[in-house]
C-alpha cells in the first residue's frame, strides 16, 4: 500500500504544476478564513450607509464552537481546486500514455488506480488537518472564550469534511479515467453541479425524498450550510449517519467505476 | 530447453478487424526471436497482449509455464513502440520511478545509464532529449531490472547508423548472457544479423516460424566470371546447372540440389578455364520474407 503511494507521489513531487495548484489551494484556504471577518465588517459598513446598525460582535462567525462548521463548509467550496489537480494527474497518464508503460513495467491496473486513490486519501487528510489548524488559529484570534467540552461541539464536521473532499476527488478521478482528456474533464467537473441541479430541481417536486441520494448532493449534505442560523433560522448543526453512509457508498462506486473502466480498456 | 513463452490460440479483434488471429508460438530460453511483418500485421498488438496492456479477445499465454501476472512483468524488460516517459521528469527521475515500480535496485540506474551513454544528460528533463536519446533511455529502462526476457519493438526506429550499430551490439551482448530476446522489426537485415529464430506475421496470421539458419538452404545460385568466348555454352552443359542467365558482366548459374560452387569450379578448371569471379549468392532473409509473404498472399487468393 505504502509502496503504491510512494510510486504516485514520485510522479508528483517533481511536477511543478502540482505544487503550484496545491500551494494556491492551501493559500486560498488561509486567505478565505482570514477574510471572513473583513467581509462581516464590509456588510456592517454597507448597512450603516442605509441607516441600520449591525453589531458584528453579535455574529459569532469565528467563535468556538460555531467556527468548526462554518470553516468546514467554506473549505468545502474550495475542494474544486484539489479536484482539478487530481484530474490533471490522471489525464496526464493517458495523454503521455504513461499508464501503459506503468502496466508494462509491472503494475496491475488495480494497483494503478489504487495508487491514485491513496494519493487522494492523502490530499484529503492533509486538507482536513490544514483546515483544522486554520480553524484553531482563527478561533484563538477571534473567539472570546473557549469552554471545554462545549467548544468542541461540531468537531465531527472535520471527519465529515475529510469524507466530502475524498468523495469529490474520487468523483474527479472517475471522470478523468472515463474521459481521459484534461480540458473536457475539468469543464464537465465544473458543470456537474449545474447538471445535477437541473435534474434535482425537477425531481424535487415529485420525489423529494430521492434528492438526498444524488451523488453531488450527498457530498454537499455532509456539511450543511450553517450561516442561516445568524438569521435566526434552524439549521442542522450535526453530522447525520445517513449522509455519511450515502457519501461512502458513492465514493466506493466512483473508485470502482474508475477501476472497471481501466480494466476493460486497451491502454 | 526451458520454454520461456508459450502462446496458445491468441486472438485480438478490434471491432470487426481481426488484428491477431489464433497465434501459437513457443519461445525457448536463450533464443533471440525476431517477429517480422509489414506495418499493421499485428506485431505490436501481440506484444501488447503479452505485456498486459491489451486484453486478448481469446486464447492465452504463459511466461515460464505460469499464467501471466503483473509480478512476472517486473522481470521482463520491454519497450513497445515509442519510448514512453514523464516529459517533466529528468531521465534519472524517470528511471527512479521505474525502479520503484519494478522493485529494481537503485544502483542499477547508474549502470544502465552508463551503458547507453546518457550519464551526462541524466539530470535534464526528458522532453529536452533528442529522438535517439529517448530511444536509448528506453533501452536503459528495459535493462533496469536485470530482465530474464527482453522485448524490443522496433528498437532502432529513427536512429542514425551509429546508433543502430550500438543497439545491435547491446542486443548481441545481452543475448550472450543467455537472456531471451524478442525483437519486433521490419528491418530484415537487422533480424538476420542478431536473431536465432524468427516468425512472420501477415494480417494477424502467423505464416512462418523457424530458425534463421534455415534461411538460404535449398538450391544455390553462383555468380561466375571468366575470360572465355563460349562460357555460356560450357556452363549450360554443366550437369549441375539448372539454368544459366547473363547479367551484366557475369553469369548466374542456378544449381541443382546437391551441387555447389565447388563442383562448378572443378568442372571449369578441368576444361582449362580459370574463373576470375566465383561467388555463391546467399539467400537473404529479405528474399525469403518476400517469398513467404507472396506465397501467403497467393494462398489467401486461391482460398477465396
Amino acid at each position: 500500500m505504502l509502496h503504491l503511494l510512494k510510486i504516485d507521489l514520485k510522479k508528483l513531487i517533481d511536477y511543478r504544476t502540482f505544487w503550484v495548484i496545491c500551494g494556491l489551494y492551501f493559500f486560498t484556504l488561509i486567505t478565505g478564513a482570514a477574510s471572513g471577518m473583513e467581509f462581516l465588517k464590509w456588510i456592517a459598513r454597507t448597512f450603516e450607509g442605509f441607516g441600520q446598525k449591525i453589531n458584528i460582535d453579535r455574529i459569532p462567525l469565528y467563535h468556538f464552537p460555531d467556527i468548526w462548521q462554518n470553516l468546514a463548509w467554506g473549505g468545502g467550496l474550495l475542494k474544486i481546486g484539489l479536484a482539478i489537480m487530481v484530474v490533471i494527474s490522471i489525464t496526464n497518464e493517458f495523454t503521455y500514455r504513461t499508464v501503459r508503460q506503468n502496466v508494462i513495467d509491472g503494475m496491475s491496473r488495480e494497483q494503478f488506480i489504487l495508487s491514485k486513490v491513496l494519493t487522494n486519501l492523502l490530499l484529503s487528510l492533509t486538507s482536513m488537518i490544514g483546515l483544522f489548524l486554520i480553524a484553531v488559529v482563527t478561533g484563538l484570534i477571534y473567539s472570546p472564550t473557549f469552554d471545554f467540552p462545549y467548544g468542541f461541539t461540531g468537531i465531527a464536521f472535520y471527519p465529515a469534511y475529510f469524507l466530502e473532499v475524498f468523495a469529490f476527488l474520487s468523483f474527479a478521478l472517475m471522470l478523468g479515467t472515463l474521459i481521459q482528456r484534461s480540458g473536457l474533464t475539468i469543464v464537465l467537473l465544473l458543470n456537474s453541479y449545474l447538471i445535477e441541479l437541473i435534474v434535482k430541481e425537477n425531481i424535487d417536486n415529485y420525489f423529494p425524498q430521492v434528492v438526498q441520494f444524488f451523488p453531488l448532493e450527498s457530498i454537499m449534505n455532509l456539511v450543511p450550510l450553517p450561516f442561516a442560523r445568524y438569521a435566526f433560522q434552524e439549521i442542522r448543526d450535526y453530522v447525520t449517519i445517513s449522509s455519511v453512509a450515502i457519501a461512502i457508498v458513492w465514493t466506493f462506486l466512483f473508485n470502482y467505476f474508475a477501476y472497471l473502466k481501466l480494466k476493460k480498456s486497451d491502454i | 530447453m526451458e520454454t520461456v513463452l508459450s502462446i496458445r490460440q491468441l486472438t485480438k479483434n478490434f471491432g470487426r478487424l481481426c488484428a491477431v488471429n489464433h497465434i501459437d508460438l513457443e519461445v525457448k530460453r536463450g533464443q533471440v526471436f525476431g517477429m517480422l511483418g509489414p506495418n499493421g500485421s499485428g506485431k505490436t498488438t501481440t506484444l501488447g497482449m503479452l505485456m498486459g496492456v491489451i486484453n486478448p479477445s481469446a486464447g492465452d499465454f504463459s511466461w515460464f509455464g505460469q499464467p501471466a501476472t503483473h509480478q512476472i512483468r517486473k522481470k521482463i524488460g520491454a519497450v513497445l513502440e515509442h519510448p514512453i516517459f514523464y516529459p517533466y521528469l529528468s531521465g534519472q527521475k524517470n528511471l527512479e520511478l521505474m525502479a520503484l515500480i519494478k522493485e529494481a535496485p537503485v544502483a542499477n540506474i547508474a549502470k544502465v545509464l552508463e551503458l547507453v551513454e546518457l550519464s551526462s544528460r541524466k539530470d535534464d528533463k526528458y522532453r529536452t532529449y533528442s529522438l535517439g536519446m529517448k530511444q536509448r533511455l528506453a533501452i536503459a529502462s528495459a535493462l533496469l531490472n536485470d530482465p530474464i526476457v527482453l522485448i524490443l519493438d522496433e528498437p532502432t526506429n529513427g536512429l542514425d547508423p551509429m546508433g543502430i550499430a550500438e543497439i545491435r551490439e547491446i542486443i548481441k551482448r545481452i543475448s550472450t548472457d543467455g537472456k531471451t530476446i524478442i525483437l519486433a522489426s521490419h528491418l530484415l537485415d537487422e533480424v538476420q544479423k542478431v536473431c536465432s529464430h524468427f516468425a512472420i506475421l501477415r494480417k494477424g496470421n502467423m505464416v512462418h516460424v523457424g530458425p534463421v539458419d534455415d534461411v538460404g538452404k535449398g538450391e544455390e545460385t553462383v555468380e561466375i566470371m571468366a575470360y572465355h568466348d563460349d562460357l555460356a555454352i560450357l556452363l549450360g552443359s554443366f550437369e549441375g546447372a539448372m539454368s544459366v542467365k547473363k547479367e551484366a558482366q557475369q553469369y548466374l548459374v542456378k544449381m541443382k540440389e546437391g551441387f555447389h560452387s565447388l563442383e562448378l569450379n572443378r568442372y571449369l578448371f578441368e576444361r582449362g578455364i580459370v574463373a576470375t569471379h566465383l561467388v555463391t549468392q546467399k539467400k537473404s532473409l529479405e528474399k525469403q520474407f518476400l517469398e513467404i509473404l507472396a506465397e501467403a498472399d497467393h494462398a489467401a487468393l486461391t482460398k477465396n
